[in-house]
């Protein structure tokens, strides 16, 4: 009774008029989520509820015409454990979290499993909720040998026991009806005499008296328990169950061998991260051509000028800027859902563990880390898989240093620059620049953990679910519910930057090329300004431009000059930016026809002011090097902001990162210098 | 003094030191050697005191099954947890 009345003190919300709300609760990879999605399907959304850095998911239901809200906690072991999940779930049990205070608990239970369950169960029963239980994985149990009866387990909880099933849908309808008229009662109680409190006080003391004990999981009152109930309710299990574990330790030992398991670790995450690329090639291409007609379709309908600008460069370019990563963003987590559900993540993060760990990272970081070379932004937001706090902040705080597929285009041009028709040595340069990302990457993990982050890590204790087929219904809500978040948390802070940066480089405007007679002579003999060099112009008169030659002297010693300078100011906002302001640059006196195609030799003949070469070897190492370690991405900063709740975290990112690529520069440039012997 | 598994039935090892397919109870004081976090996440886990594992990999990090929860461990738990080997492997 005292686990009852410990949060009844709490104020209840008192909305009458808000749906009925339910709890989904339950131990880890018990089909709760898979359950979740298959009772709300579209109609649900990532929370964060106040207080807490844990994520749940809110959906609603219908049943008849009752509506439901459900909430689906995450996962846990037990409810007094020091894990903020643990937390999250006894404070919305006690009504303690605004917007979390259910009307009703429905309680997972894997029947595969389901002495754990039963005594987590137990505990949340003993708290004085009206409950339902759903038994999943039913058909899996019924293939070993197992069956169970529901009603003896109702009756042995002391609430509706249902067989649901998340992937078929059987026993949904009868699990919402007992649900609504759980959760009806509950609100009908709150009503009464004595309300909320009274209500609970009776319910806990009721289950007590029917022997389901107050303990927590992993106790001997609770497992001696679980284990009656469970061999009153269950038949006995056969040698079907044998030939399982068979089969899995078989894949285990595969998937989790010292040598054998990395290699297949790498070749799926190939298969993975190779499936990204390509596929996701295809809507990416799409949305550049949607938006290019965008561009064109605004320059066609509104009058050049500054409104045209502002529409066509800020907000058509700033929208492109964030739907374009939408496709990676999607196919990743899709995919990474269906290899969560089959079991095989968890072996995968099992074998690198140790590898990770010299390194102060666990192995869940892998992941998060290798799709960071797909892009930056569902590298950090997959860093959620990671349990420990520091281990987290630390794989956040390094993954924009793998190499992105937004540096292919700056590597491809600046190799090619620096081993024109030497392809060997630009393949090699090429794999040097992830290499050195990698190394960057894992070298400041190492000091992060040993100064900011310092605090041993959890050692690894990770369930290894069981194999099985993964839901792709799940799959497809997780790449929505993913991409919809990254839309909404980053969408605005990317359009709103893209916005600025167009005003730092639309104004002032440049002045107007003066019409002199001298300048009208000549008209016929000199070719007029081409779109690159009016654009050079602007570029140089403009906020941007003055940035630029204000920066000069600091990126001077990294061998850049003003132009190049700019660029790299320019391309602050999206690193791939600089090939096109590249373009831009060397273009001046160019016929536009060729530009594309000699872009490199035009690198190669462009001059600084004093006629000496822009791009001296030393000066292109310097400049990729720059390239492989600077941050230039803030999409990756606001969705950092978003993922640590701090802008603390996401500027010390960028001050690390940009340290690092300055010095990294510099010592390239000095050493190319020496070893060349000339600037 | 740490007795190999193999030696003696009943005697008390470090887990880490089984062999893959055998099988053993965790000794009672054998959780409380770990700080508590981890004994009451391990215990929550289904691995509590007296209960039955089996071996799906053995070393470190090693993988036991807990009834029919397999659970990977690090060197750093699975060396401070003894066990009593069980007569029937």
């Amino acid at each position: 009774m005292a686990e009852a009345s410990e949060g009844a003190a709490s104020a209840a919300e008192g909305d009458e008029s808000r749906p009925l709300r339910v709890a989904l609760l339950g131990n880890p990879n018990t089909g709760k989520t898979t359950l979740f999605n298959r009772i709300c399907g579209l109609r649900s959304k990532t929370a964060n509820f106040p207080g807490s850095t844990v994520e749940s998911h809110v959906g609603s239901a219908l049943d008849g015409a009752t509506p439901l809200e459900l909430i689906d906690l995450p996962g846990i072991y037990g409810l007094r454990l020091e894990l903020p999940e643990s937390k999250l779930c006894l404070d919305c049990l006690e009504g303690r979290v605004t917007g979390c205070d259910p009307d009703a608990v429905l309680l997972v239970l894997d029947a595969t499993n389901l002495a754990r369950g039963l005594a987590l169960g137990a505990s949340v029963l003993r708290r004085g909720r009206q409950c339902v239980a759903a038994v999943t994985m039913t058909d899996v149990a019924s293939r070993g040998g197992l069956s169970l009866d529901m009603k003896r387990l109702s009756a042995r909880l002391g609430c509706p026991a249902v067989a649901a099933s998340g992937r078929s849908g059987e026993g949904i309808g009868q699990l919402l009806h007992a649900l609504a008229e759980s959760a009806r009662e509950f609100r009908l109680g709150q009503q009464s005499a004595g309300g909320e409190s009274l209500q609970r006080t009776s319910l806990a003391a009721a289950r007590s008296a029917a022997g389901v004990p107050s303990s927590e999981p992993g106790s001997r009152e609770s497992a001696d328990w679980a284990a009656g109930v469970l061999a009153e309710v269950a038949g006995s299990s056969s040698a079907a169950n044998d030939a399982h574990d068979l089969m899995t330790d078989r894949l285990d030992h595969a998937f989790t061998h010292p040598l054998l398991g990395l290699v297949t670790f790498a070749a799926v995450m190939t298969a993975l991260f190779g499936t990204i690329f390509w596929l996701a090639g295809f809507p990416m291409d799409a949305i550049d051509a949607l938006f290019t007609s965008l561009g064109g379709l605004v320059e066609r309908i509104i009058p050049p000028g500054l409104i045209q600008e502002l529409l066509r460069d800020g907000i058509v370019g700033g929208i492109a800027g964030t739907v374009v990563f939408i496709p990676q963003i999607a196919l990743l987590f899709f995919l990474l859902s269906l290899l969560e559900d089959s079991g095989y993540l968890a072996r995968a993060a099992f074998a690198v563990d140790r590898n990770m760990r010299r390194v102060g990272l666990p192995g869940q970081a892998f992941i998060p880390l290798l799709s960071s070379h797909a892009c930056a932004l569902p590298g950090i937001m997959s860093a959620r898989l990671i349990p420990d706090r520091r281990d987290r902040l630390a794989t956040i705080l390094v993954a924009p240093f793998l190499s992105c597929s937004a540096r292919v285009p700056v590597y491809v041009l600046l190799t090619s620059l620096l081993f024109q028709g030497r392809p060997f040595m630009a393949g090699a340069a090429f794999v040097g620049c992830y290499l050195l990302g990698a190394t960057a990457a894992f070298a400041s993990a190492f000091i992060a953990r040993k100064t900011i982050l310092r605090g041993a890590s959890r050692p690894m204790m990770l369930e290894l679910p069981p194999y099985r087929i993964p839901s792709i219904r799940s799959a497809l809500i997780a790449a929505g519910d993913r991409s919809l978040m990254f839309l909404r948390s980053a969408g605005g802070v990317i359009l709103a930057i893209c916005v600025l940066m167009w005003w730092l480089q639309a104004f002032p405007r440049a002045s107007e090329s003066p019409e002199t007679p001298v300048a009208a002579n000549a008209a016929e003999t000199l070719p007029a300004p081409t779109e690159a060099e009016a654009a050079r112009a602007q570029r140089s008169a403009s906020f941007a431009g003055m940035l630029g030659r204000t920066a000069e002297p600091i990126f001077a010693p990294l061998g850049f000059d003003r132009q190049v300078t700019v660029s790299v100011l320019a391309s602050f906002l999206a690193r791939e930016v600089f090939v096109g302001s590249m373009k831009v640059l060397v273009a001046a006196g160019e016929n536009d026809a060729e530009m594309d195609e000699g872009t490199v030799a035009a690198m190669r003949e462009a001059k600084r002011d004093d006629g000496s070469p822009v791009f001296t070897t030393a000066t292109s190492a310097s400049l990729l090097v720059f390239y492989v370690l600077a941050m230039q991405c803030l999409p990756t900063l606001a969705v950092t902001r978003r993922e640590t709740g701090s802008w603390k975290w996401a500027l010390l990112q960028l001050g690390w990162m940009t340290a690092i690529a300055y010095c990294a520069a510099f010592v390239t440039h000095q050493l190319v210098v020496a070893a060349v012997g000339a600037p | 003094m740490v007795q190999p598994a193999t030696t003696q039935s009943n005697a008390r090892i470090p887990l880490n030191q089984l062999k893959r397919g055998q099988r053993a109870t965790v000794d009672c004081s054998a959780l409380t050697e770990l700080p508590e976090r981890e004994r009451c996440l391990l215990a929550a886990m289904g691995m509590a005191d007296a209960c039955k594992v089996r071996v799906c990999r053995s070393g470190s990090p090693c993988i036991i099954q807990v009834d029919t929860t397999r659970i990977g461990l690090s060197r750093e738990l699975a060396s401070r947890i003894t066990v009593t080997l069980c007569d029937r492997e």
